[in-house]
């Protein structure tokens, strides 16, 4: 369930961004490519809430910079990785 | 040096905008009546003279009126309040006086809003780029007629105005300011390699490329040639999906599919003009009230009885839906200080009950 749990945050960000494969990368942060703009990380944050089956709040969606730091805000919505 | 711009930086840019993705998305990807953005013109003087300009500055109307900071304040406040979450400064040209443009943006608090400067780039230097990111503005679009320096010029009026229009973008780039290279699209260019090349340069660039289609209105006003056709629609269609960084108002920006129609954003954003009257948008010169008389909320609320614009269209109703045009933009001297009164156009039937 746990190493599941981390494919579905990798696919969603993925796929939600629209990034290129090639451009994927595990140390990515906000704003460092073009798909994660400010359109692009509402967009991730609704597809990580439906996917999830939770409601992120404010504070965490501005805390939510990188990839890194992603998984560590989904993990106090009791997201295990 | 740090991005104060950033989404990330902005709590309350991140409600709203959650607000309004939430909004849109039950609602179809349909705009509906979800508040967004305002458009807000405080003086008219520019040091182009642009041959479409909508608002008649190379005319000179109203060039020496200003919206008071008070006023700019309290609709800023108001404008919070009712979820609109994006503020577009336009003018005339903002960086002609940059002091009174920092005021402006104190009373705004940027902090609110995903905050945009629309210019044409003439003294948008390094320093100035800099010191927008230190205010918290979030994007600057800058707009460019063509690829070649002589065509650009001769539109804008003045030379030189196209290299520093360019270089202006990079400097927002490097600022860590969004960039936005605005376009106009007309059945003039629609087809053509000029729109081609700015498309290109923008996407190698990495900036994001704002489509407006010409309107009819201002300096155009009954200019029924310009509006795009079917088949210049069905271009634009085409190249949202090709070149991804590409923005039109009327899109929905959430559809990763690239074909989503938020619907035509009139009352959705609000244009105000340096006299306080609001506008149903920049290019209908429609006025549905005045902020010194009314509340913005009684403004929209009245906006938003009117069916014309409140019921979704797919079509820009200022640059793309003829009939809407021919009826109620053509009203000669029409301009965004001598709008149609919308109590005056509008009857009954045009009202929901």
């Amino acid at each position: 369930m746990k190493s599941n749990n981390a494919e579905i945050y990798k696919e969603t960000f993925i796929s939600s961004l629209s990034i290129d494969q090639k451009n994927f990368s595990e140390d990515l942060k906000y704003n460092e490519i073009e798909e994660w703009d400010s359109i692009g990380h509402m967009t991730l944050i609704a597809a990580l809430e439906e996917k999830f089956s939770i409601s992120i709040d404010t504070d965490d969606i501005v805390d939510f910079s990188s990839f890194k730091k992603g998984k560590e805000i989904l993990k106090k919505y009791k997201i295990p990785f | 040096m740090p991005i104060h711009s950033s989404l990330l930086k902005k709590p309350r840019l991140v409600k709203k905008l959650k607000d309004f993705y939430e909004y849109v998305k039950y609602n179809d990807g349909k705009v509906g009546t979800k508040t967004r953005g305002i458009d807000l013109n405080f003086n008219n003087a520019c040091n182009l003279r642009c041959k479409y300009c909508f608002t008649n500055s190379p005319k000179g109307d109203h060039v020496k009126e200003y919206l008071d900071y008070d006023a700019i304040a309290r609709l800023a406040d108001e404008a919070d309040e009712l979820g609109y979450f994006e503020f577009d400064l336009q003018g005339g040209e903002l960086l002609l006086q940059p002091k009174k443009l920092f005021k402006v943006l104190e009373a705004i608090k940027p902090e609110r809003f995903y905050l945009y400067l629309t210019t044409n780039g003439y003294y948008l230097d390094e320093k100035m780029a800099n010191r927008l990111a230190e205010a918290q503005v979030s994007r600057v679009s800058v707009s460019i007629d063509s690829m070649d320096e002589k065509i650009h010029d001769e539109i804008r009026g003045r030379k030189d105005s196209w290299r520093r229009a360019m270089e202006g973008l990079k400097h927002v780039q490097k600022a860590g300011i969004d960039p936005y290279l605005n376009i106009t699209v007309g059945h003039y260019n629609a087809h053509t390699d000029h729109l081609k090349q700015l498309l290109d340069y923008s996407k190698d660039q990495k900036y994001k490329t704002l489509l407006n289609v010409a309107v009819p209105a201002g300096m155009w006003q009954k200019a029924e040639d310009i509006i795009c056709d079917d088949k210049d629609r069905q271009y634009l269609r085409k190249i949202r999906k090709e070149y991804k960084n590409l923005v039109r108002n009327i899109w929905n920006p959430f559809d990763r599919s690239y074909e989503g129609i938020l619907g035509c954003t009139t009352v959705n954003r609000l244009y105000i003009t340096p006299i306080g009257d609001v506008l149903v948008c920049p290019y209908v010169h429609i006025k549905i009230g005045n902020i010194f008389k009314q509340s913005l909320k009684e403004i929209v609320d009245y906006g938003f009885k009117i069916k014309h614009f409140r019921n979704h269209s797919d079509l820009c109703l200022a640059g793309e839906d003829k009939s809407f045009i021919r009826k109620y933009m053509t009203k000669s001297g029409q301009s965004i200080f001598k709008p149609a009164e919308a109590k005056d156009i509008f009857s009954k039937e045009d009202l929901i009950n």
